[in-house]
């Protein structure tokens, strides 16, 4: 349905995004993964037709929509990363304008409002204005405007920065289920990566500007199939311990988070007499040794070297 | 574009404050520092020098009351210190017998104006009494042909370009009404820039409404908001103030849709050159105040002689606006006299606009 061709956008002297091909069949759910810099706002907004690429094409049902960006533009709801609406007006006022931009008007106008305002939950708010909503409803009334024209694809940039655990788990529900029950095609970007496992068939992962792998969940945590990691939690942080262990033959990779430690090594190594016999020498104390399947997060660690929210 | 255009009365309707307040500030300061002034001539006191006889000084008085831009009142010096000192007037006229003084307690516009008048009428006097003396009666021939002229001439000036005549009650409501519909317009358009930052501009963008439609929606209503904040001063000072505007008020309104006009392309300049709000903050006042101090909004045109603030003053928007205002309203002159006014503030603000789009549009594709 929407694809992307060797997209390209170069600033000056800085490539933010590199060649990168995408693909949206039509109905799927698809994530865009990297840390902050990556390049995935850029990519949206040459995708939403919000900025011309320097090389590369964007295709709608096979048909460029750089020189005609019309038919993009009225099958596209973008919901962007900065809270993009009227502060000084109330939900139901920002509703009205974006619908009227998309020439909605009288009952198929109020009758979408009050559609969307139940999708996000905020039907019995519509009349606060929304800089008296707290992070949450904003971002909430930032998703519902962008669906007032009834989009086949939603592209969501970040929706989720800097709400409440409450308010992001309606978020996610709302675009699972407008994903799942009513087809939408979901392109969704975040560097949250429980929330691209949890929402997204596909994942592409960016980094630098660059597609760096995609694929199914599977087929990204296949990457890691012959490895597995370990996570070692102790009573407090041992740098010289933590550094000890993460030189352990067989560790290929480590992180150290407050006081656990996570190891990713060959499946079957055998380290955990190692790991014990140097807490021991050092006085420390083992919490918890939990050994996981790879998630995403390892993926892109392995992939890349260092951790998205990094 | 009507969505857009609405939705900014929508949000003026939710933060009414700055257009309400430039409104009546104009009437707050026009209407009290006016209300020192008259409309009427201003009575000058007279005191003649020590040489004069009082039959000549009374003579001199007839011939400075011929005219009904002054009225003058002859007394003794004493009296007309004590005007002058205590504020009562700006100025008194020391009468000499071939020449005048001027006693000046503070700086009023009208001062040059009163200058300008004396030194015609004793010009034209003394003139005469030289002619007397070669040729007897001939005042007396003079005076006859003009109760009794055989054409009559009527000048009017197509360049407005009389005599300068000087209204103090106008030349406040004019200046003050053109001042501060500045401040309404220009911060009316920071609503663009602040559409850019907060992000609601890129999604008018990515929908179909086109982004001429959206400058439109934008400087209409700019457009919109300061024509009735003058068009509605105007009136109110004509019909609940009582001011004088001449005959031809729709002429005024016409005038102020063409300043207004340039004013809101002018703000639309500023902008795709100063992109911060808080830097517009601080440009606009300059910009504005600078405007209105060389273009002649807070004292006449005609007062500056500085070549150099002359020059600059042509290139203001509401030097045109205020020379077009005064011409109509006060000199009664008509469409001919102002066409020139008008159409130089319509090309200065198509060319401010074509140059602004152009440059926002530059800067969003940089």
């Amino acid at each position: 349905m929407l694809e992307t061709d060797k997209l390209t956008k170069q600033f000056k002297d800085t490539i933010a995004v590199d060649d990168v091909s995408l693909v949206l069949k039509r109905g799927e759910s698809v994530g865009l993964l990297g840390p902050n810099g990556a390049g995935k706002s850029t990519a949206i907004a040459m995708i939403s037709t919000l900025m011309k690429p320097s090389s590369g094409d964007v295709r709608l049902n096979g048909k460029s929509v750089l020189k005609k960006p019309d038919d993009m533009r009225r099958v596209l709801g973008v919901v962007p990363q900065k809270i993009a609406l009227y502060e000084e007006l109330s939900a139901y006022e920002n509703l009205k304008f974006f619908g009227r931009l998309y020439g909605l008007s009288g009952n198929k106008l109020e009758q979408r409002i009050e559609y969307v305002l139940e999708l996000v939950g905020l039907a019995d708010r519509k009349k606060e204005l929304v800089k008296n909503y707290s992070g949450g409803m904003q971002r909430r009334v930032n998703l519902a405007a962008a669906m007032m024209h009834e989009p086949e694809v939603l592209i969501m940039d970040e929706p989720t920065v800097g709400i409440d655990p409450q308010s992001r788990n309606h978020l996610l529900e709302t675009i699972r289920k407008l994903n799942r029950d009513e087809g939408m095609t979901v392109l969704y970007t975040s560097h949250y990566m429980e929330e691209v496992e949890k929402l997204c068939d596909r994942v592409y992962i960016m980094d630098h500007g660059k597609v760096i792998a995609e694929g199914t969940k599977e087929e990204l945590k296949a990457i890691l199939s012959d490895q597995e990691t370990v996570l070692i939690e102790f009573d407090q942080n041992y740098p010289e311990l933590f550094k000890k262990l993460s030189e352990i033959e067989g560790v290929q990779h480590s992180t150290i988070e407050e006081q656990s430690l996570k190891l990713i090594i060959p499946r079957g190594t055998r380290m955990l007499a190692a790991l014990f016999h140097e807490a021991e020498r050092y006085g420390a104390q083992v919490i918890n040794v939990n050994v996981q399947t790879p998630t995403l997060e390892d993926v892109f660690l392995r992939l890349t070297g260092r951790k998205l929210r990094d | 574009m009507k969505a857009v255009f609405l939705l900014q009365w929508r949000r003026f309707y939710r933060k009414p404050m700055l257009v309400l307040a430039m409104f009546g500030l104009t009437v707050i300061f026009v209407s009290v520092t006016a209300a020192g002034g008259q409309s009427g001539p201003q009575m000058t006191p007279v005191y003649a020098d020590e040489s004069m006889s009082e039959l000549q000084a009374q003579r001199w008085l007839e011939r400075l009351n011929g005219g009904d831009q002054f009225q003058f009142e002859l007394m003794a010096e004493s009296e007309a210190r004590s005007y002058v000192a205590e504020g009562d007037v700006s100025q008194a006229v020391n009468l000499l017998e071939t020449d005048y003084r001027l006693l000046v307690g503070r700086e009023d516009p009208a001062r040059f104006a009163l200058d300008s008048f004396l030194r015609r009428i004793y010009s034209e006097e003394l003139r005469l009494e030289n002619a007397e003396q070669t040729t007897p009666g001939i005042r007396a021939d003079m005076e006859s042909s003009l109760a009794d002229p055989a054409l009559t001439l009527t000048v009017e000036s197509l360049q407005g370009e009389d005599s300068f005549q000087y209204n103090g009650q106008l030349q406040l409501l004019f200046g003050m009404t053109l001042f501060f519909v500045i401040y309404t317009i220009m911060f009316s358009l920071v609503r663009i820039v602040d559409e850019k930052r907060t992000g609601t501009w890129s999604r008018m963008i990515i929908s179909p409404v086109r982004k001429w439609q959206m400058y439109l929606g934008h400087l209409g209503y700019s457009f919109l908001i300061g024509f009735s904040q003058i068009t509605l001063i105007f009136l109110l000072f004509r019909f609940a103030f009582g001011f004088e505007l001449g005959e031809r008020f729709w002429l005024l309104i016409a005038i102020a849709a063409c300043y207004t006009f340039s004013i809101v392309a002018l703000g639309l300049l500023i902008i795709s050159l100063i992109t911060k709000p808080q830097q517009l903050g601080a440009v606009i006042p300059i910009v504005a105040t600078g405007m209105a101090m060389v273009g002649g909004a807070f004292w006449p045109i005609e007062l500056v002689t500085n070549e150099i603030l002359l020059a600059v003053s042509k290139a203001l928007p509401i030097t045109y606006g205020l020379q077009a205002l005064t011409s109509v309203a006060v000199y009664g002159n008509g469409v001919q006299a102002v066409a020139m006014p008008l159409l130089l503030l319509l090309g200065f603000g198509s060319i401010c606009l074509a140059i602004a789009i152009r440059l926002m549009e530059w800067r969003s594709a940089s």
